[in-house]
Parts: C-alpha cells; structure tokens; sequence
C-alpha cells in the first residue's frame, strides 16, 4: 500500500546492540519546532498542497489528492434517481460511528425520528479502533482553562477558541452522559466511587485522559451501538452508503441519496435535517502513507459537503501518527497507542540515541521521527525502516506495564515479538484529518439543513489534535448536532434534487477544471468498488 | 521484496497472496468489490470479518477474525455475513432500577439465559477466547462483577449468537451486565465535584486569556 520514498538506516541487529549497550540519554541535536516542522512533517512537503480553484474555499490550500475528489464528477445524475424509493424521516443522520450514533440518540431524545445510513455497518468506524482514551479536565491540578489552552496550542493556535472552550466545558457531562449508558472508565484502585485513572497525553500541562484500558473506543462503541440497536426510534440502514446530498430549490440540504448495497438500488431520503458524520480519510493513503485508519474513511462527507457549498477549513493538514508499525511489512501502518508513550516508553534510533522528549505533541514526535529516517538513523529490517520503541525497558521498570496496555501485548504478539525482550520497529502512520467541514457551535454548516459532527468537522484540534480530544469531539458535538438538528425548521418545499451539483458542475467548467474520476470513492482503490458495474448499470455493448 | 505465496480459497474464489498476509489482505488481492465483511483491518476490534476458516487436511471449520488470522496454503475462508436476529433483547437503561432487582431484570429482558444447556458453542465460536458460557452463568447469578470482566474484551462479532441454539445472545447478555453495572454503580468523586463546579457556574473557560 506504501509507495513512500525509500530510506537506508542502520541494519536491525547493530540498532539493537547499540540499545542494549547502554541506557539511552536524550542527545539534544533536534532542531527548533517551526524549523522541525517545517523540514519534515508531511504536510509541508511539496507534493501536500495545492489551491483550490472552485467552490466555497476557492483560493484556499487544499492537499492534491483531497482537491481531485472535491472537483472529481459525481457518481450518480438526475437519470439515475427515476424510480428511486424514498424514504422520510425528521434528521437523516449519515455515518455509523460515535459521532453518529452520539447525534442519533440525542437527536431521538429530543423527540425526532432518525433514519441512520452507514456506509458498512454501525460501529464500523475509527471510534472503534481508539486506544488512548479521552480527555475531560476532572483533576483536582488541572482546568477547563488548562484543557482550552493546552488544545489550541497543541493545534497551533488555529483551531476556533469559541468550539475550543465549549468542547472542554462539554467534557465532564460527555463522560457523565457515557457512564449513564453503561459505559465503564477505570478508576484508581478499581473503586467505582474513587479517582478516576488519568493519563498524560502528548502536549498537555496535566494528567487528563480517562480510558478504559487501552481499549477505550471499543468500549464507547460498544455501548453506543447497543443503545442504537435496541432504540426503536432510529432506523438504521446499514450498508447504505451515501452519494450524495439533495438540494431544494432555495440550495437547502433536504436529504440524501443512499445506495442500497444489498438491493443494488438507489434509494432518496428526505428529512428536515441532515447530519454528516462520516468521519476522516486516512484510508485515501495520502502521500502514500500507511494509516491507521478504518476501510471506510475514504473522504466522503468532505465531497458532498464541499459540491452542496458548505465551506471547509485546514484540509492541508493530516495527523501523522507517531507510532505505527514498520516491521513486519504485511502489518505497516497498524497502531501502537500513545498511552505507550504516556506510560513512558522511549523512543531510539539506531544509534541507541533518543532524540525526541516523546511526550511532545504527536506533529513534533512524528517530525522528529521522519528526520532521523531521512538522514539514515532509522532501523532497518527487512527493507523497512523506522525507530525503535523500546519495550524491553519499560517492562524491565514496570514488570505489570502489559496487564494495562492490553493491545499493546496484542500486537507485539502479531508483530511476532516479545515486547519483554525485543522492541517494535515504528514509523509514523497517517492518522487523523485535522481539518474538514467549517461549524458553529451546533454543528450546522453554511448550507441550510446540514449538520456535521466529528472527524468529518474542522476548526476544533486546529492544525494539530491531541491524544484523547477526538472521543470527546464526537461526544460533544455529536450530541450538540444531534440536538440542533432534531428542532431545525422544515424547509418550505423539501422534494430534493441535484441542481447543486448541477450549479458545481457549471462553475468546475466556467473555472476551466477538468474533473477527472468520481467522487465520493466509497472505498479504498483496493475495494475495487464501481457502484454502476455493482449495480449492473454497465453496458458493455457499445 | 519478493515472498512466498500461497494459494487458498476465499468464498469460492482461488486467490494468490503473501505468505505473512492475514486474510482480509488476501481478500484485497481476490479483485473482487470488497464492500462489506471488512472494518479495522487488522487491529481485531470491530469484529466485521469473522469467517469460517477450515485448514488443509483437516475436517472442521473453526471461526476466526480474518484480519487476525494469517493465511496458510489450501486454506477454505467463508466469510459469515451479518443478517438481523429474529429477536432482539430491547431494554431502555432509563427505566432500569436502582440495582436491586437487577436478577429479575436479566430474567425479564433476556429470559432465555437461564436456559443455557452448557453446548459449549459459545466457547468454541469465540474467536477472542473468552469463557463465553461462563459469563452466561455470571449473569443469570448475578454477578455482575464478574461478568464484567469475563466480557470485557468482547469485539461483538456476534458469532456465540449464531452458535447459541437457545438464542440467548451471549454477547449482549454480558454487554447488558456491564452497562447495568457501570450506569448504576460507576461514581467518579473527581468527576462529580467538576460537574457540580461547572453547574454552579464556580469555573469556566476565559477564551481572551490566550
């Protein structure tokens, strides 16, 4: 999946002697942040960014292949829609994660009817695979304010202080409205009426991310897809992936148009609102990154929202996770959380150096990790290179550190390692889009009667998100567009139709783009998914 | 970097792939239009791409995750897609009590559970390894504790749900457990005290002071 330049760095069994010769010191040779940055995150690098030409961001920097999709044809034309079932609900909410599911029950608790339409099925989402856990400012030493701060700078001051300090004040009732539908955290001393266990994250002042274990989105998925699945108020249409929005006549978002995967038919959904929450694009490999990511996030929601006029912010900026597997090659990209990191596992190069404080914000320890590759540092097995993580001295110092990090254990294991021993081979794994749809503090757009919540949105983590204030995005605002959407004015004439894509296709043309392919993509290149040829729509008789 | 490969076969289909691939990555390679039985691809948390895997030579299938599972030459993969159940354990968490008469609660909404006939399938199905019909045992006893943490690591790949012949449901049967223990009994003091002080308007955010 990886077409990254090639580095050469010092051969595995050198890199591993010069660990164990000595205990690593910080070597003090990383450059200042802006110049570390600026030299070796990927998303200054010159193939990241491009202008776009058309559209509400029109003049604004926009990643290359992210702008191919925003200006790419649509999938499906007016001819396509004859004879489509429709559907009615109150709010329409597309994407089956925790933002998703967050807004639905919200949504139904304010006296809606919902109609859920995801991609795969409900819970098949990045909440799903979150490790770390989430942040919520409940320590006696710590603040709102420290949480507010601590997130705007991690994001390099870009993110919207307005959601900002609505976010961390939402956090605390977030936690509280989880634990009410059955959600666990752990406390100190397994005591339910004790102290919250509290993490450290990459870039924060205080100890602030709550988990369960180090399957914290595992754990909230669970208990928001029962809480879904058993409320008789929400109709979920699972395997209904969305290809595009409907527009009334005033350019008013009035629903959407699904396509049935079982059924292999289009079908229309009309609803007083509709809720974009369909998450990121780690799984467009951009730059040609491993990810983290989930099969499904593939940018969706960015393209429809973009075609419809809402208006996005910051989508040249990605999160590179510091630390995905690079060894063994079939599990590149896979992630090792940060609570490794949080629980004070070091990063070495090849030289048995750390070069790194690895409790930097996650831009900062990815950077630095690709500079000590870049400049021949790195480990190298079997053709892949990275740094290592060194688990055999945290184990050595905390001998219980694994009946915590659970997963960590799980996937040295598929690593074929023994963590106690040996240590993994990391790189950094595209992770998280910082940027996305622009919202107010009720999740709604610029276009009338579209919502967005979570990974989909930008303006919250800036152009830098923090370990544990993704969960609590989707909570947040999840619920908070939930809310928004359930009591949004009817349109006065909602029968939807394309004409924004229409209006799209004339400016793509007065602007001279030539689109190239189809958007929304669905799936990644390796689904090898065409919905007309799935369809059987194709005619090959010319 | 050139590997070995083998040949196996993934709902029908012979397909050639790497000998370290797992099987959701041999899928990928089958060519196919790959739009559902697929989710994390690899991190064994979603529980989407839970198939019967039967080995070369040998005559039962067993049940497996196909992205924790790696591929060995002659494999047979079907994948087991999601259907409905025909019933559904609905609950509201709203109306469940104080904790009290939690045993009469399981009873009422899951009332098969006290008719676990010990099969075993549960265990068997459970691609995680999780002591499946024990938690069931938990439950129906109510031990809550217990249950708890027998289901922790529960994926919900519903797979003991097709394997349960008394259509209990296992999986949410300790999923209820848990959510009935952490809504009634999970008080956090640290959290408590924060939600009061915010409530009471005593702390809040100045966004001008950065």
């Amino acid at each position: 999946m990886s077409t990254q330049q090639k580095f050469t760095g010092i051969p595995y069994e050198t890199a591993l002697a010069n660990l164990r010769a000595k205990t690593p010191e910080l070597n003090g040779t990383l450059p200042e942040k802006d110049v570390l940055l600026k030299t070796f995150h990927p998303d200054h690098a010159e193939t990241a960014r491009t202008t776009l030409t058309v559209g509400a961001n029109a003049g604004d920097f926009c990643h290359p292949d992210l702008a191919k999709l925003l200006t790419a044809n649509p999938l499906i034309e007016d001819a396509d829609l004859a004879g489509a079932e429709n559907m009615v609900t109150d709010v329409l909410v597309i994407g089956g994660g925790g933002a998703g599911a967050a807004a639905a029950l919200t949504a139904v608790q304010e006296g809606a009817q919902v109609i859920m339409a995801n991609k795969l099925r409900i819970g098949d989402s990045n909440t799903v695979m979150a490790e770390g856990g989430m942040q919520a400012a409940v320590g006696a030493d710590d603040s709102l304010q420290r949480h507010f701060e601590d997130t705007l700078k991690g994001g390099h001051m870009a993110g919207k202080k307005e959601l900002v300090a609505q976010m961390v004040t939402d956090a605390p009732s977030a936690v509280r409205w989880l634990i009410g539908l059955g959600m666990s955290f752990d406390t100190q001393g397994g005591d339910p009426n004790g102290l919250l266990v509290r993490k450290k994250a990459g870039g924060t002042t205080a100890q602030r991310i709550l988990c369960h274990r180090d399957f914290t989105g595992l754990e909230l998925m669970k208990v928001l897809r029962e809480a879904v699945d058993i409320e008789p108020r929400i109709t979920q249409l699972n395997r209904h992936p969305a290809v595009e929005l409907l527009s009334d006549a005033e350019g008013r978002c009035v629903g959407a148009v699904l396509y049935d995967l079982e059924r292999r038919k289009l079908i229309t959904v009309h609803a007083k609102a509709v809720i974009l929450a369909t998450g990121g694009s780690g799984r467009l490999h951009l730059q040609g990154f491993a990810t983290s990511n989930h099969y499904g996030a593939t940018a969706d929601g960015l393209v429809l929202a973009y075609r419809m006029g809402a208006k996005l912010r910051d989508v040249d900026s990605f999160q590179y996770h510091p630390t995905g597997v690079a060894h063994p090659p079939h599990l590149a990209g896979a992630l090792i959380s940060e609570a490794t990191r949080s629980a004070g596992t070091k990063l070495v190069n090849g030289l048995g150096e750390r070069f790194v404080d690895e409790l930097q914000p996650r831009d900062v320890v990815a950077a630095a990790i690709l500079r000590e590759v870049r400049e021949g540092r790195g480990v190298e097995r079997d053709g892949q290179v990275g740094v290592f993580l060194d688990t055999p001295r945290i184990i050595a110092e905390q001998p219980d550190i694994l009946q915590r990090l659970v997963t960590l254990g799980h996937i040295a294991h598929k690593c074929g390692v023994n963590p106690a021993e040996e240590p993994l081979i990391i790189h950094p794994t595209l992770h998280y889009q910082n940027g996305g749809i622009e919202i107010n503090g009720n999740g709604e757009t610029c276009v009338r009667g579209l919502f967005a919540a979570g990974e989909v949105t930008g303006g919250i983590h800036g152009r830098n998100r923090l370990m544990g204030n993704a969960l609590l995005d989707i909570i947040s605002f999840g619920r908070r567009a939930g809310k928004a959407a359930a009591h949004a004015e009817p349109a006065h004439n909602n029968r939807g139709g394309l004409s924004h894509v229409h209006n799209f296709q004339r400016a793509l043309q007065k602007a001279g783009v030539k689109s190239e392919g189809k958007a929304p993509v669905l799936y990644p290149n390796y689904g090898t998914f065409d919905w007309k040829e799935h369809a059987g729509l194709v005619c090959n008789i010319d | 970097m050139s590997e070995e490969k083998y040949k196996l076969i993934i709902d029908g289909l012979e397909v050639e792939a790497d000998k370290n691939d797992t099987i959701i990555q041999a899928y990928a390679k089958a060519g196919k239009a790959i739009t559902a039985n697929v989710g994390c691809m690899g991190q064994g948390v979603c529980g989407s791409c839970r198939c019967l895997v039967r080995k070369e030579g040998e005559r039962s299938a067993e049940t497996k995750l196909g992205c924790e599972t790696k591929i060995e030459a002659g494999m047979q993969v079907s994948f087991l897609d999601y259907f409905l159940p025909t019933h559904v354990h609905h609950y509201d968490m709203n109306k469940v009590g104080d904790g009290w008469n939690w045993l009469e609660e399981v009873d009422e909404t899951f009332p098969e559970a006290k008719n676990c006939r010990h099969c075993g399938g549960c265990d068997t199905a459970c691609p995680k390894g999780l002591e499946v019909q024990n938690g069931v045992a938990q439950v129906v006893m109510g031990d809550f504790s217990t249950a708890s943490t027998t289901f922790d690591e529960c994926v919900m790949c519903n797979l003991c749900t097709l394997a349960c012949p008394e259509h209990i449901r296992p999986n949410h049967l300790g999923l209820f457990a848990r959510r009935m223990k952490a809504a009634r009994t999970l008080r956090p003091i640290d959290l408590m005290r924060r939600l009061q002080e915010i409530d009471s308007g005593k702390v809040s955010v100045n966004i001008d002071a950065i």
